[in-house]
């Protein structure tokens, strides 16, 4: 038999590589990208400048410089060494422990709120305590902190396991057997080789903490954040009012994710 | 093993060591022990075991059962880095966040040596893998040799007890391989260093120790000086795993002089007797390089075997013959000039001295014995 006869049809028609996921990445980029132009091209028609400097524009500001920050390292300090334990150990409720750490990113940012209102909120036993010792844990920028905490930290903790999972064992191991304890191998090795993860999970963090509203608004309405001024200015003034914060906080973000990834020299498509 | 002093020269013991991973026994009541100075080699093929037995030694796993002791103090429960244990890995565990030189400075910071005999440390290992003039390069930026020599710097640097090489050559190319091996064979030789180097290969392991402990299936099969292994193996296993698979099976009817027969076949094998009861089954093995392949009819004095080519590989400097000699039987020959076509009835001869016996039955070697 002619061994090319079962394979000679449907050589004619050829479509090149990368036609057809170029097309169909092309549409979401579209998606992206039209709203955005188009919200942006409404800033001639608002005063950013004027808006910007109100009152209550530059107390949110100041609100979410201050908390999202405080946010993003507690969820640092805590989640990365999280992180390593679940990238290194195997234990029994393993399961259970990443079933908690995604739970915050499954829930709608108002049920967590929600949720944290139930736990902490003033009339619950802890919020009554701490309220009594002068450091309420809603309505506060504590309050801020807590819901910010509870949506964004699942990011560093998800980005800097895939980080500690790529450095190979043996190089810790390598580490332990060259007369290092267990801390600072972790130190020394493991944490400068997976720093472009943890980079990458700590602004993903502060993106989503200082771009949050659905927590902080059940449990922190007031002071007012960057996002929770967007949303009243919305229901006072319609769209054009919004646009001068919303600027702000993206412009915010962009240059703390700039300053990172210039700090940290991460690659920009795949961290090295 | 204990010097005029009265002092034990076994630097490392390995002592009743077993190990399971889940319901899976993966190192089976391994014994074994490594006098100072020595370089031995542990043996198997992969999946056997010997990679838990290292990493137990490392303290990297902690074994089910049994006790790893250095220096004669029991060690078993101290963590690698308490232990003056240095390990190379089969794949580069340089820090490519560290120079060359930081990389090799790495365990001599973990023992607070002061900065000027660190330096001269660093200098006197890099010279020692001549690699002193790549010190501030990265790990990245030399080449897969140079990546061995470097790591082989960093676990001499901290002037180890023991120095555990696992399966430091097998990702190098062949060329590669050899002249690192003689490079690792030098080095040891001028830092006295004690040495247990693991590998799957046999080649890498007779060419480098002073004595091999073969392991398979999670037990040790074998140990001795690698060429009295190769020319009295214990075990077929051995004989194949050190040499080359090349069994075939038969039975005895005879024990002085040997006489056995395989099929319709009967082998004496003259001038030799063997310390074995008649009609036991056995398992011959002969090296390929003592089988000799002629035409099927010639007269000779060698007992041999009758068979036809099945296959003939030119290797380069010989040719390996592939004779079928029963249903699923093979014998490779090895042999240097005009070999047979394929097809060809032929018989395959070895001197009578040459051939290893294996008791079936009772899985021992069988002495033989001149008449």
């Amino acid at each position: 038999m002619n061994r090319t006869d079962t394979v000679g049809s449907g050589r004619s028609f050829r479509v090149p590589g990368r036609l057809v996921p170029a097309v169909l990445g092309g549409f979401l980029l579209v998606y992206f990208a039209f709203p955005f132009l188009s919200f942006l091209s409404r800033t001639g028609t608002a005063n950013v400048a004027a808006r910007l400097s109100t009152p209550e524009a530059q107390a949110a500001i100041r609100n979410s410089l201050l908390t999202a920050p405080v946010s993003t390292a507690v969820a640092t300090v805590f989640g990365v060494p999280l992180a390593y334990l679940l990238a290194r150990a195997s234990f029994v409720g393993k399961r259970l422990v990443e079933g908690i750490v995604v739970l915050p990113l499954v829930l709608p940012p108002v049920v967590g709120g929600a949720m944290l209102l139930t736990a902490v909120g003033r009339f619950t036993p802890v919020g009554r305590v701490a309220a009594a010792a002068g450091v309420p844990l809603t309505g506060s920028l504590l309050g801020v902190v807590l819901a910010q905490t509870f949506v964004a930290a699942p990011f560093v903790v998800i980005t800097a396991r895939a980080g500690f999972g790529s450095v190979d064992e043996r190089l810790e191991q390598a580490s332990r057997s060259l007369g290092y304890g267990p801390l600072a191998t972790f130190w020394n090795v493991s944490l400068p080789l997976a720093r472009g993860a943890i980079l990458a999970g700590i602004t993903l963090t502060f993106a989503r903490a200082i771009g949050e509203f659905g927590a902080t608004m059940m449990v922190a309405y007031n002071p007012r954040t960057i996002p929770t001024r967007i949303w009243i200015d919305f229901i006072s003034g319609g769209i054009d009012t919004v646009v001068p914060l919303a600027l702000a906080l993206l412009a915010i973000t962009l240059a703390v994710i700039t300053a990172v990834q210039r700090f940290g020299r991460i690659p920009t498509v795949v961290d090295g | 093993m204990t010097n005029e002093t009265g002092e034990s020269r076994v630097r490392l013991a390995i002592d009743a060591l077993s190990h399971r991973y889940g319901d899976e026994l993966a190192v089976d009541d391994v014994s074994f022990g490594i006098e100072a100075g020595e370089l031995v080699a542990l043996v198997g093929p992969s999946g056997c075991g010997k990679t838990t037995v290292v990493q137990s030694i490392a303290g990297h796993v902690r074994p089910t059962a049994g006790r790893i002791a250095l220096h004669g103090e029991d060690v078993t429960g101290v963590p690698p880095e308490d232990r003056g244990v240095s390990i190379v890995f089969q794949r580069s565990t340089l820090y490519p966040h560290m120079t060359v030189g930081e990389n090799v400075a790495y365990g001599l910071d973990a023992r607070g040596v002061a900065p000027a005999r660190r330096e001269a440390l660093v200098s006197k290992h890099l010279e020692l893998v001549a690699l002193d003039d790549q010190r501030e390069a990265r790990p990245t930026e030399l080449s897969g040799g140079q990546r061995r020599r470097a790591e082989l710097a960093r676990a001499l640097a901290p002037s180890p007890d023991v120095l555990l090489l696992d399966e430091p050559l097998s990702a190098l190319d062949r060329t590669l391989r050899i002249r690192l091996r003689e490079e690792i064979a030098r080095i040891q030789r001028e830092t006295g260093v004690t040495t247990l180097f693991v590998t799957h290969d046999q080649e890498d392991a007779m060419a480098l120790a002073d004595r091999l402990v073969v392991m398979n299936e999670g037990r040790i099969v074998g140990r001795g000086r690698p060429r009295d292994l190769y020319e009295s193996p214990p075990t077929p296993f051995v004989a194949s795993f050190l040499g080359r698979a090349n069994t075939f099976s038969a039975t005895v009817l005879k024990s002085n002089p040997l006489t056995v027969r395989r099929g319709d076949e009967t082998v004496e094998i003259r001038g030799v007797k063997a310390d074995v009861s008649d009609d036991s089954t056995v398992t011959c093995h002969v090296h390929p390089e003592d089988l000799s392949v002629r035409p099927a009819e010639s007269r000779a004095t060698n007992p041999s075997i009758r068979g036809t080519v099945a296959h003939v590989a030119d290797v380069g400097r010989r040719y390996d013959v592939t004779v079928r000699i029963g249903s699923g039987e093979d014998l490779v020959a090895e042999q240097v000039s005009s070999p047979p076509a394929v097809d060809d009835d032929v018989a395959v001869a070895f001197p009578g001295d040459r051939l290893h016996l294996f008791d079936r039955d009772e899985g021992r070697r069988v002495p033989l014995s001149a008449v």
